[in-house]
C-alpha cells in the first residue's frame, strides 16, 4: 500500500503545512518581526517587504488558505531573491552585508517550515539574529527589544513541546518569567565575573555604510547639512570642572587641502587593517584634569579631543596636528580617556618648509577678489594684524551666519565675501583660511563639535551632530597655532550658547526633525524626559554595554584579593559550578516536600515488614484492622497495640484529623516502635520454635 | 564490545527500574539528557559567545549567559516535569495477535503538574497528555502485537521533554503483567461436507494427533458414528469421540477437528469460529487439550474461550519477581502466595 503511494506520485510527498502548532508558528513570526525592528535603518527595503510577504505566506498555508510552494517555485523565490540580494550588495563584503544576508535566509526559510526539526533550525537562526542585532544597537531599548523578541521564542518552543495545555497551568510566559528569576543571579554573577579575554582574532568591520557625522571633507553646505540632525555624537564626563562653553572646541581633524571649492586631508590616512577590537576606555575614577568621551560608531577612526589634551587610555593615540585616532575604526560605542593640560603652548617649535608649504596650499585659480583682498592686507599689516583685520571685517560688516545659505555655484568665497555675506560655520572658516593663505599666513580648517549641553542631573555633557563647527587655526611667529573662529565674530551666541540660540530669529533649527525633543527646547517636560532617557542609556552604556576588559579588571581591583584573569576564569567556574549545585539540592529540597505526604506509608511498610517478620503476611488490599486481628491472632501479646496501631491508621486516611499530621507521625511511630518491642520479646520466648528471618 | 557495554547498561537500568506494575519517577530512575537540538543549541552558545569575545559585545555576552542559565533551569523544569509522577498498570490490553492492544496506565502527578508527557512503546507513541497537580489522568498505550499469548512490554518508555525540547528526561515502566493476544482468527475450512462420510472418518483418525481425541458422554443428538461401540461393549458407557466435535456437534469446538494443521493454525481457526458463533449468539463450547470450557454463550463466555484459546500451552512470563524497595529477597515468594 505504502509502496505503491510511492510510487504512483513520483514527487515528494508534501507534509501538511498545519503539522506544526499554529500558535507556536505565531509565536516565532511574531519575534523575527521584533528582531527586523532594530536593523529597519540598514536593511533594504525590498528585503523587509519579502520577508514580510514569505512570513504572511506561511502563516496564509498555516491557515489552510494558500498552499505553501512546490519545490520548483521555491526554487525560483530563492534564486530571484538572491539575485536581487547580490545586486544590491555588489560585491561589498561586511558584517553589514552579511546580517541582510542573515535575514534573508531567515525569510527564505519559512517556505521550508513544515516539520519540527525546521522549527529548531529557524529558532536557532531567530537567536541568532537577535545577538547580530546587538552588534548594530546597543542602547537600552533597542536592546530591550531584542530581549522580547528572544523570550518571543522561548515561549513559541514552548507552546511547540505543549500546544493543548490546558488554561490552568502556568503560561509559557509565566513559566518563562520564573525560569528567569532563578537564574538571574547566575546571569548576573557571570556577567561580572565571566573573564573578558582579548579578541581572539580580529573581526571585520560591523558596518561599511555611511553614519551621520563629520566627513574628511568639508564643501561649503556640508556642516549645515549636519545641523539639521539632532543624533547624539558623544558624550563626555569630566573629572573636574566642565570648561565654559565657549571653550568646549572638539578637535576632530585638521583640513589642510583645498581643491577646488573643496577642503580635504592633505596627508591621506595611510590604511589599516583593522587591528583586534580594544575596548579599554582607562580605568578607575577621573582624576581631576582628566575626561572620559563615550562616542557613538562613526566608522571612522578619528577621535574628538579638546584642545591640549593629551591620551590617556590604549584605545586612542596621539597623531600629528594635536589629532587624536583609534586604533580601528569606531563601529560600535567606543569610550576613551583623555587629560587636559593648561600650560601646552606648542608654539615654541618652528613650521618646517614641507609644513610650511603644506598649509599655503592653494589652487592656482578662482576667487581673485578674496585674492585682491589678501595682497592689500598684507602689503600694509603684520600677519597679527591681518587676523584682526579680518575678523574685525566680519564683525563690523552685514554678515549673516544662517542655515539657509544662497546658493553659491562659482567662485564661491568671492560670492561669500563680497557680495551674498551668507553662510554658515564651514563657509566662514574655509573662506578666512582662504584669504589667510593667500595672504602668506599658515592657516588650515579645523573641523570638529563646538559646544554641548548637560545631561540630566548635569553629569555630562552631551554633544549633538548639530553642534558640528568648522574653525579655523592659524600659525602666527612665536605663539604657534592659534585658533581663530569666525562665527564667533559673526554670531556669538552660535560660541557663547549653541546653534538654537543663534537660529532663535530665523527658526531653522531643526527645521525638519519634527520628532526630536531637542527641538521643543522650550517645553520643559520633553527636555526632562529625554534627558532622563539619555541620562538611563549613559548609564547602560557605561556599566552595561562598556564592561569589557579594562573596566572589569577596574572592578575586580576594587574587590579585596588580587583577582586576575585567571581568577576570574575560577571564579566563573565556580559561579556555575555553585549554581548548579545550588539548583540541584532546591530541586531535591522540593521534591522532598512532595514526598512529605508519603511519611505515613513509610510507617506503614514499616508495619508490614515488622508482620511480616512475626510471620503474619501481609494480604493484599486487607485491610489495617484485619491486619492487626490476624497479628494479635499470631502474637497475642501485641493484640492492643496493633489494634491501636491500626485505628490510627484508619482515622489518619479516613477521618479529618484535628492533630497536625506532624504529631500524628510521630504518636505513630512512636507506637509502632513499642509494638517491633513487644514483637521482638515475643519471638525471642519463642525463638527455639519459629525462625523468622535474619533481621528479627 | 558494544553488546557488552549495552548488556550491562541494561542491566543497570533494570535495577533501577524493577519489574512492577506501578513505577513512581526520582532521582533515581529519571534519565536526562539534551536532545539533538540542545546539542545544537550548545554549539550556537559557543558560537554566539566567540561571537561577543570577538566584537567585545558585552550584550551577546549578557543573552549567551541568559540563554546558558535558562538551559540549565530548562533542565531541572524537565527533570521536576517527570518526578513525582507515578504510573500504573490498571489493565494490560487484550486483542488479537497483529493488532495494537491497548494497554491501560493510571498517571498520577505529584505535587507538581506534569506536562507534555508522552508514553511509547516500541514503535507505538502517545500523544503528548499533561496532568496538573495532584491529579490523574488514565491513558491507554496501544502495543503492537505480533503472535498470540502473553505479551509484556519489556519497556515502556516515558518521556518528556518540556519546555523547550532541547533537553529530554526519561524514564520506564516495565509492567509485570502481561497482555493476553488472541490467536488471529483465520477463517476455518468449510469441514461441513466431511460429516457424513464414514470412510473420510475412518481415514482422519488414521493422522497423528487424534490418539489423544477428548471423550465425552453421549449426549443428545451425537450421530451414532460418534459413539464408540466397542467401549460401549465393554464397559456399558455411551461414549463419543470427540475429535470431529465441529462436524459432528456444532455447539462444540474442537481442537482435533482440523486435521493436518498445525496448533497455531487450529488455534486460529478455533478464534474465527468463536467469533462465528459470537456474531450468531449461539451457545458454543470450547474442547482444547488439557482444557474444556462447557458450552455457553454471552460476551463473557467468548472472552473467556478467547482467553484459553490465548494462552494454551503458554507459560505466563516471569522472571525476578519486582521486590519493593526495602523488603528481604526471600519475603517476596510469601507475598506472592497471599496474593494468589
Amino acid at each position: 500500500m505504502k509502496l505503491t503511494q510511492a510510487f504512483s506520485l513520483g514527487r515528494e510527498t508534501v507534509e501538511p503545512a498545519n503539522a506544526l502548532p499554529s500558535n507556536a508558528l505565531l509565536w516565532l513570526i511574531g519575534s523575527f518581526a521584533i528582531l527586523l525592528a532594530p536593523q529597519w535603518d540598514r536593511l533594504p527595503i525590498w528585503l523587509v517587504a519579502a520577508c514580510g510577504i514569505l512570513a504572511v505566506w506561511r502563516w496564509l498555508a498555516q491557515e489552510g488558505r494558500v498552499r505553501l510552494p512546490g519545490r520548483w517555485l521555491r526554487t525560483g523565490i530563492m534564486l530571484v531573491l538572491i539575485a536581487v540580494y547580490v545586486a544590491t550588495v555588489q560585491g561589498r563584503f561586511t558584517v553589514d552585508t552579511a546580517a541582510s544576508f542573515f535575514v534573508l535566509a531567515v525569510g527564505l526559510k519559512w517556505l521550508e517550515t513544515r516539520s519540527t526539526r525546521d522549527f529548531y533550525v529557524l529558532f536557532f537562526i531567530l537567536v541568532y539574529l537577535a545577538g547580530v542585532n546587538f552588534l548594530f544597537q546597543q542602547n537600552i531599548l533597542w536592546s530591550l527589544v531584542n530581549f522580547l523578541a528572544v523570550a518571543l521564542l522561548l515561549v513559541g518552543l514552548q507552546v511547540l513541546n505543549a500546544p493543548d495545555l490546558p488554561s490552568d497551568m502556568p503560561s509559557g510566559w509565566r513559566r518563562l518569567g520564573g525560569l528567569l528569576l532563578k537564574t538571574l543571579p547566575v546571569v548576573v554573577l557571570l556577567f561580572v565575573f565571566f573573564p573578558r579575554m582579548a579578541p581572539l582574532w580580529s573581526v571585520p568591520l560591523v558596518s561599511g555604510e555611511a553614519r551621520s557625522g563629520i566627513s574628511d571633507t568639508m564643501r561649503p553646505g556640508d556642516i549645515s547639512n549636519l545641523a539639521q540632525s539632532s543624533e547624539r555624537a558623544f558624550r563626555a564626563t569630566f573629572g573636574g570642572e566642565i570648561p565654559a562653553y565657549r571653550d568646549r572646541y572638539w578637535r576632530g581633524l585638521v583640513l589642510d587641502y583645498l581643491d577646488g571649492e573643496t577642503w580635504r586631508q592633505g596627508r591621506e590616512e595611510g590604511f589599516r587593517r583593522p587591528g583586534r577590537i580594544a575596548m579599554d576606555g582607562g580605568v578607575g575614577p577621573l582624576g581631576g584634569s582628566e575626561y572620559d568621551v563615550l562616542m557613538e560608531p562613526t566608522d571612522q577612526r578619528w577621535a574628538f579631543a579638546l584642545e591640549g589634551s593629551s591620551a590617556v587610555s590604549d584605545n586612542v593615540v596621539e597623531e600629528g596636528d594635536d589629532l587624536f585616532r583609534f586604533r580601528r575604526p569606531a563601529d560600535s560605542t567606543m569610550r576613551y580617556r583623555l587629560s587636559l593640560d593648561e600650560s601646552s603652548g606648542a608654539g615654541a617649535a618652528e613650521l618646517s618648509n614641507a609644513e610650511r608649504r603644506r598649509f599655503l596650499q592653494l589652487p592656482s585659480s578662482g576667487n581673485p577678489r578674496a585674492r585682491e583682498l589678501a595682497e592689500e592686507l598684507s602689503r600694509q599689516l603684520s600677519d597679527e594684524g591681518i587676523v584682526d583685520e579680518l575678523l574685525t571685517r566680519f564683525r563690523e560688516q552685514e554678515y549673516f551666519y544662517t542655515l539657509r545659505p544662497p546658493a553659491m555655484p562659482e567662485d564661491g568665497i568671492d560670492a561669500l565675501l563680497f557680495d551674498q555675506k551668507r553662510g554658515f560655520c564651514a563657509h566662514y572658516a574655509g573662506a578666512t583660511t582662504f584669504v589667510l593663505r593667500s595672504a602668506g599666513i599658515p592657516a588650515r580648517v579645523v573641523v570638529g563639535y563646538q559646544g554641548g549641553d548637560s545631561g540630566a542631573g548635569g553629569e555630562y555633557l552631551i554633544v549633538r551632530q548639530y553642534d558640528a563647527h568648522a574653525w579655523v587655526e592659524v600659525w602666527l611667529d612665536g605663539q604657534g597655532w592659534v585658533r581663530i573662529d569666525p562665527t564667533v565674530a559673526i554670531s556669538p551666541a552660535r560660541i557663547e550658547s549653541g546653534l538654537r540660540d543663534a537660529m532663535a530669529e530665523e527658526g531653522s533649527f531643526l527645521e525638519d526633525e519634527v520628532l526630536s525633543p531637542q527641538k521643543y527646547g522650550d517645553m520643559a517636560l520633553v527636555q526632562w524626559a529625554s534627558l532622563q532617557l539619555d541620562r538611563i542609556n549613559y548609564q547602560w552604556q557605561r556599566w552595561v554595554v562598556g564592561y569589557q576588559g579594562q573596566s572589569q579588571m577596574d572592578l575586580m581591583s576594587r574587590l579585596p584579593g588580587g583577582i586576575g584573569l585567571r581568577e576570574l576564569g575560577y571564579l566563573t567556574a565556580g559561579i556555575v559550578g555553585a549554581g548548579l549545585l545550588i539548583a540541584g539540592l532546591f530541586s531535591a529540597l522540593q521534591l522532598r516536600r512532595g514526598e512529605r505526604r508519603d511519611d505515613f506509608q513509610k510507617v506503614l511498610l514499616s508495619w508490614h515488614r515488622a508482620c511480616e517478620s512475626a510471620g503474619v503476611p501481609v494480604r493484599q488490599g486487607e485491610t489495617p484492622n484485619a491486619l492487626a486481628d490476624r497479628l494479635a491472632q499470631a502474637r497475642p501479646s501485641v493484640t492492643e497495640t496493633a489494634r491501636r496501631f491500626a485505628r490510627m491508621v484508619n482515622s489518619h486516611y479516613y477521618k479529618p484529623s484535628s492533630e497536625s499530621d506532624d504529631q500524628e507521625l510521630r504518636r505513630m511511630r512512636r507506637l509502632l516502635g513499642t509494638m517491633k518491642r513487644q514483637l521482638r520479646e515475643a519471638s525471642q520466648r519463642r525463638q527455639p520454635h519459629t525462625e523468622s528471618g535474619p533481621a528479627s | 564490545m558494544i553488546k557488552v557495554f549495552r548488556e550491562r547498561w541494561q542491566r543497570w537500568v533494570n535495577r533501577r527500574v524493577p519489574r512492577s506494575d506501578s513505577q513512581s519517577f526520582n532521582q533515581k530512575n529519571i534519565f536526562i539528557l539534551p536532545t539533538g537540538a540542545g546539542v545544537v543549541f550548545g554549539i550556537l552558545l559557543l558560537v554566539m559567545l566567540i561571537t561577543g569575545i570577538n566584537y567585545q559585545n558585552s550584550l551577546i555576552y549578557l543573552t549567551t549567559f541568559l540563554l546558558g542559565a535558562l538551559f540549565v533551569g530548562a533542565m531541572h523544569q524537565t527533570h521536576r516535569n517527570l518526578s513525582g509522577l507515578r504510573l500504573t498498570v490498571t489493565q494490560p490490553g487484550e486483542g488479537f495477535a497483529g493488532d495494537e492492544v491497548p494497554y491501560r496506565f493510571r498517571a498520577s502527578a505529584g505535587n507538581g503538574p506534569t506536562i507534555a508527557i508522552r508514553l511509547s512503546c516500541e514503535d507505538s507513541t502517545l500523544a503528548p497528555f499533561h496532568i496538573p497537580a495532584g491529579q490523574a489522568k488514565d491513558v491507554s498505550l496501544p502495543v503492537p502485537s505480533a503472535h498470540r499469548g502473553y505479551l509484556r512490554p519489556d519497556m515502556v518508555r516515558i518521556e518528556t521533554r518540556f519546555p523547550f525540547g532541547l533537553l529530554k528526561a526519561w524514564s520506564w515502566i516495565r509492567p509485570v503483567s502481561p497482555a493476553i493476544i488472541f490467536p488471529r482468527p483465520v477463517a476455518a475450512p468449510d469441514a461441513g461436507s466431511t460429516v457424513e462420510d464414514g470412510d473420510e472418518d475412518s481415514a482422519q483418525r488414521t493422522t497423528p494427533g487424534n490418539d489423544n481425541a477428548d471423550l465425552r458422554p453421549w449426549r443428545e443428538g451425537d450421530l451414532s458414528q460418534r459413539v464408540m461401540w466397542k467401549r460401549y461393549a465393554r464397559t456399558g458407557q455411551m461414549v463419543v469421540a470427540d475429535w470431529e466435535g465441529e462436524q459432528g456437534n456444532p455447539q462444540w469446538l474442537d481442537f482435533y477437528a482440523f486435521a493436518g494443521a498445525d496448533n497455531e493454525l487450529r488455534l486460529s481457526y478455533l478464534a474465527w469460529q468463536v467469533l462465528e458463533r459470537a456474531k450468531a449468539s449461539t451457545p458454543f463450547g470450547l474442547n482444547l487439550p488439557g482444557q474444556v470450557i462447557e458450552p455457553d454463550q454471552g460476551p463473557a463466555h467468548v472472552t473467556r474461550c478467547l482467553r484459553a484459546l490465548a494462552v494454551w500451552g503458554e507459560e505466563p512470563p516471569r522472571d525476578a519477581i519486582a521486590a519493593e524497595h526495602g523488603t528481604r529477597r526471600h519475603e517476596a515468594p510469601r507475598e506472592k502466595e497471599a496474593a494468589a
